[in-house]
């Protein structure tokens, strides 16, 4: 009888600099309004005046330290109250500065050391990788953008959020202020506000970022101060180590923070640090900014069309707009995951952070008594290797295989692709997609998306160009991500196409070249330490 | 899906037409790959438990009676053994470098200037630069097997090491002309022959006067097939057959993870894209109770090449600079990547995502490779069988899991089992869990581990 190997010990967890990262990385704004400022300024002696101000900046630039204290406050309120966005949470603003490689250049010379292509080159000349449009005449063509257009690329991007819109107005106005004072153009300024109507979810209906990495680290050297809660009881499964909240992966900080330890083969084991060139980008990220318009009218006429011609078919009784939606994005409007409650939405479950990310693909899920004695009542979901309940294309399959395995091996390969989303839509909901004609935005609403990662080529890029782009990564047959994803590959005419099952196993196709994602801008920015910009950055 | 029959005949990979004039050629080939798929599955038999039936089958003389679902299998051809153990950067500038065989334990001075390529993705390249100015003119990929053309040219070959050879006709004639088409007209017949014995752990690996996989035109001076010591086809064979065994952690329950089953099982690379995958949509295949075989043609392929985001410094396009050359779409064998002399500039010129092309590696990226299995569901009930090795980690370098130990190997100095207690299907464990997942396992001892080193797959072989 082989010997039972004791249960393994937690892995030690670094203790993250909280001082000195950008509290937008970790552990992110999670607020519902924010404001973007599209810096863009000289170079040369004019900088004699924006460096003054990048060191009186780097007072205000919201530290991790303050940002999950702001964070756990307002857990802790809402647990007090047991009310989703409690009156009596602390209030607060937050800030955030990213350079792009030409605005980092100009202010200091070691930037052309960072050794990310991705970044070096910008997100322009990375656009087509991505899948963005090559026609000259398209909107999501480059030089087309609203933001970041050719010619027009920005030297640095500022993100203010907080918990009230005037609040983060008053400071914005400030930065404005200064900013133009020091010599600087704002060529971009928008804002972004959770819908009203449906806090927390996006312009299509979808409850979106629920499925965030787990960070490993700690806060502090205080026993049990980790960034993350961990939720489940070690005693209920030797994996217990691997996750904060059930489904919710832990991931080690050098994922998303340089100079921390990284991904390893076995996720219990810490692997070697994301590389700091030059020595001062530690403690800094990577952050991406697409500003993604989003055509609502279009994506529900597309629904329509296709969940009609698809009811046509033996086995598709059951393809609602609604259930077509829900197969695309791999959980329902409500959050609810569809391996979980394959045939209706269920609110509750979209609601409850403990159970809305707890399921697996490939083999039976189960539940695990966390500590503080919840037990997850909703039902648990049930083996789909083959993606039937789930399609392989389903956005949140394609880009995160979880227990399925991927092109790329086991589970590191999912590990050292996590990103931390941050993001916030813009724009009024539209309140009657029929009535499109009526629309006051004029179809400009969307997400700008924000995302943190210590590689935009092997995250995000990777992601968006690889897995989501393709019909047969990181499994087939698959096919692309339609939800949100591009098919960028010459001659295919920008049709993306996945493959349906209905209830008898059938199996259909669904193509469309309805782009109801469009990219309209945006840029790749580092974010650096607080004391690099204080000390390299600012003189 | 259809109701399976017997296959009538295995055919060569991707239907490659070359044996279809040669007299006997073909049936050779259908002979010699049943007798690879039979010796995998005899080399099973001693793995499950004693009554259970090997899930890997032999569709030319067993039909398991069902619906037959085929199952692609993909990969990325860029070898993650290189990108875990340099990371990216220098590893597309190793990866285009070769090997002598005197690295992967072959024995004398010979393999010292004998090369192979270490890419261990079933897909290998071959760049071909400009003297002067370091351009690279021409990208050359191939995922054929080396036995292909062993079986082409003609000879008879220990392939499978179990005593019995395979003997093909064969035409030195043709590969010649295949070499002197494909590689340079400057191939000489000598040249395809084997001067001196390569010998490895004692085992001559191919003979002298044989056909020789490690000839020059085939790894210094240009590609045609595969060479790396574990890309093979019937190490393809040999890890299907292997991926099939259920295997279960000390406590007891199922490992499905792809990274912890390899290590577990030791059925091929763990650092790898390739045997990870593979092994992990077998043995889930054989989880669900299938039996399960490689789909006719059996054999490796590139299945596609991305394109999205490569751009020509004239600004029109790059579809005419990758060629297929052999096989067809989704069935690849050989594709060459390089521009027209017309538009007056080299690969080198060409960027991806704005970079310039420096690498052949940098182009694998873009390159999926695949394999096709069949599984035939048959409400097979197969026992778990304890793991036959494990992987062990550097906890202060984890870059790699390198190579599975047995069981009963000690630990090397400085690492640590990697994996413990993980890869498995959770499940809460508590006094009443853990009765159930007792009472589940057989009353009978668990199967002993057999002796590890006479199963470790010849996936493993190289480095």
């Amino acid at each position: 009888m082989d010997a039972i190997v004791p249960q393994p010990s937690p892995p030690e967890e670094p203790i993250l600099e909280m001082n000195d990262i950008q509290g937008l990385a970790i552990p992110g704004f999670f607020k519902p309004h924010m404001t973007l400022l599209g810096l863009r300024y000289p170079g040369g002696p004019e900088l004699a005046r924006l460096k003054p101000l990048l060191a009186q900046l780097a007072a205000s630039i919201s530290t991790a330290q303050q940002t999950l204290a702001n964070r756990r406050a307002y857990r802790a309120a809402r647990e007090a109250s047991q009310v989703r966005h409690p009156a009596a949470a602390p209030r607060i603003v937050l800030t955030a500065i990213g350079f792009s490689a030409s605005g980092l250049a100009k202010l200091t010379p070691g930037a052309q050391d960072i050794p990310s292509e991705a970044y070096q080159q910008g997100l322009l000349a990375r656009a087509e990788l991505l899948g963005d449009p090559t026609d000259p005449t398209a909107e999501g063509n480059p030089k087309n953008w609203v933001v970041g257009a050719s010619g027009k690329a920005l030297d640095a991007l500022v993100v203010v959020a907080g918990d009230a819109r005037a609040e983060v107005d008053r400071r914005a106005a400030e930065l404005r202020g200064k900013l133009r004072a020091s010599g600087v153009e704002i060529a971009y300024e928008e804002n972004g506000d959770v819908r009203p109507d449906l806090p927390g979810h996006e312009h299509f209906g979808f409850d979106d970022g629920i499925s965030q990495p787990g960070l490993r680290g700690r806060a502090s050297a205080a026993p049990g101060d980790y960034v993350e809660d961990r939720a489940i009881d070690p005693r209920q499964t030797p994996e217990a180590w691997l996750w904060g909240l059930p489904g919710q992966d832990l991931v080690w900080p050098g994922e998303f923070v340089l100079g921390y330890p990284a991904t390893s083969p076995d996720p219990l084991f810490a692997g070697p640090p994301s590389a700091t060139t030059p020595q001062w980008t530690r403690n800094g990220s990577f952050l991406v900014f697409r500003r993604l318009r989003q055509d609502v009218a279009l994506f529900r006429r597309t629904l329509r069309q296709e969940s009609e011609r698809l009811r046509k078919l033996p086995g598709f009784d059951a393809f609602t707009p609604e259930y077509l939606a829900a197969r695309l994005v791999g959980r329902w409007p409500s959050g609810a995951p569809v391996n979980r409650v394959p045939r209706t939405d269920d609110a509750n479950l979209g609601e409850e952070r403990r159970a809305n990310n707890n399921f697996r693909f490939d083999a039976d899920s189960a539940a695990f008594a966390l500590k503080g004695g919840f037990k997850d009542p909703f039902p648990m979901a049930k083996a789909d290797p083959a993606g039937i309940t789930c399609p392989w294309a389903a956005h949140i399959r394609k880009v995160n295989v979880r227990d399925s395995g991927s092109d790329l091996g086991g589970r590191d390969s999912t590990y050292a692709r996590r990103l931390l989303r941050t993001g916030i839509p813009f724009g009024k909901p539209l309140a009657d997609p029929a009535a499109a004609g009526e629309d006051s935005e004029k179809g400009n609403r969307g997400l700008l998306f924000l995302s943190i990662q210590a590689s935009i080529e092997a995250q995000f890029e990777f992601l968006l160009a690889r897995w989501m782009g393709d019909p047969t990564r990181p499994k087939t047959p698959g096919g692309h991500d339609v939800f949100i994803g591009q098919n960028g590959e010459p001659g295919a005419g920008r049709e993306r196409r996945c493959l349906l099952f209905g209830d008898g196993l059938q199996q259909a196709e669904l193509a469309t070249r309805a782009e109801w994602v469009i990219p309209t801008g945006g840029g790749y920015f580092f974010l650096p330490s607080i004391r690099a910009l204080r000390e390299v950055l600012a003189q | 899906m259809a109701i399976k029959a017997l296959l009538d005949r295995f055919d060569p990979p991707a239907h490659l037409p070359d044996f279809n004039d040669l007299p006997g050629l073909l049936d050779q080939w259908d002979r010699a790959m049943i007798h690879w798929f039979n010796a995998s599955i005899a080399s099973e038999q001693g793995q499950v438990h004693p009554g259970d039936p090997v899930q890997f089958y032999n569709p030319r003389v067993f039909d398991p009676g069902g619906i037959a679902i085929d199952q692609a299998v993909t990969w990325n051809a860029f070898p993650k053994e290189q990108t875990r153990r340099f990371g990216r950067e220098r590893a597309l500038r190793e990866a285009d470098k070769l090997t002598p065989l005197s690295r992967a334990g072959f024995e004398g001075e010979i393999a010292t200037r004998t090369f192979f390529r270490s890419l261990n993705e079933y897909c290998e390249w071959h760049v071909v630069r400009d003297p002067d100015t370091d351009q690279i003119l021409r990208v050359t990929f191939t995922s054929e097997p080396p036995e292909y053309w062993q079986a082409l040219y003609g000879g008879t070959y220990d392939l499978v090491g179990d005593g019995t050879l395979d003997t093909f006709s064969g035409s030195p004639a043709r590969v010649l002309k295949l070499y002197r088409e494909l590689v340079s007209p400057a191939v000489q017949p000598e040249d395809l022959i084997c001067q001196e014995s390569l010998v490895r752990g004692g085992f001559v690996i191919v003979k002298k006067g044989d056909y020789n996989p490690y000839n020059k035109w085939n790894t210094t001076h240009g590609i045609v097939h595969l060479c790396s010591p574990p890309n093979t086809i019937t190490a393809e064979i040999q890890l299907g057959a292997d991926a099939t065994i259920l295997r279960q952690d000390p406590r007891r329950r199922p490992l499905v993870e792809p990274d912890a089953l390899i290590c577990c099982s030791a059925y091929g690379g763990p650092d790898r894209n390739s045997d990870p995958t593979i092994g992990a949509a077998v043995n889930a295949l054989a989880r669900l109770g299938a039996y399960v075989t490689l789909r006719n043609p059996v054999g490796l392929y590139m299945d596609h090449i991305e394109l999205g985001g490569w751009s020509a410094p004239d600004g029109r396009g790059v579809t005419d600079c990758v060629r297929i050359v052999r096989g067809g779409p989704q069935t690849i064998e050989r594709l060459v990547v390089e521009v027209p002399a017309a538009r007056g500039f080299t690969v080198s010129e060409l960027k991806i995502g704005g970079v310039p092309i420096q690498t052949g590696g940098q182009i694998a990226e873009c390159i999926t490779v695949r394999l096709v299995g069949t599984a035939v569901p048959s409400r097979l009930s197969n026992r778990p069988v304890s793991c036959i090795a494990r992987c062990c980690i550097d906890p202060h370098q984890a870059t790699t899991l390198g190579r599975p130990l047995a069981l009963d190997a000690p630990i090397p100095p400085g690492k640590r089992p990697a994996f413990v207690d993980q890869g498995t299907v959770p499940v809460p464990l508590g006094p009443a869990a853990a009765e159930a997942a007792g009472a589940a396992a057989p009353a009978a001892a668990v199967h002993p581990a057999t002796p590890a080193r006479a199963k470790f797959s010849r996936r493993i072989l190289a480095d």
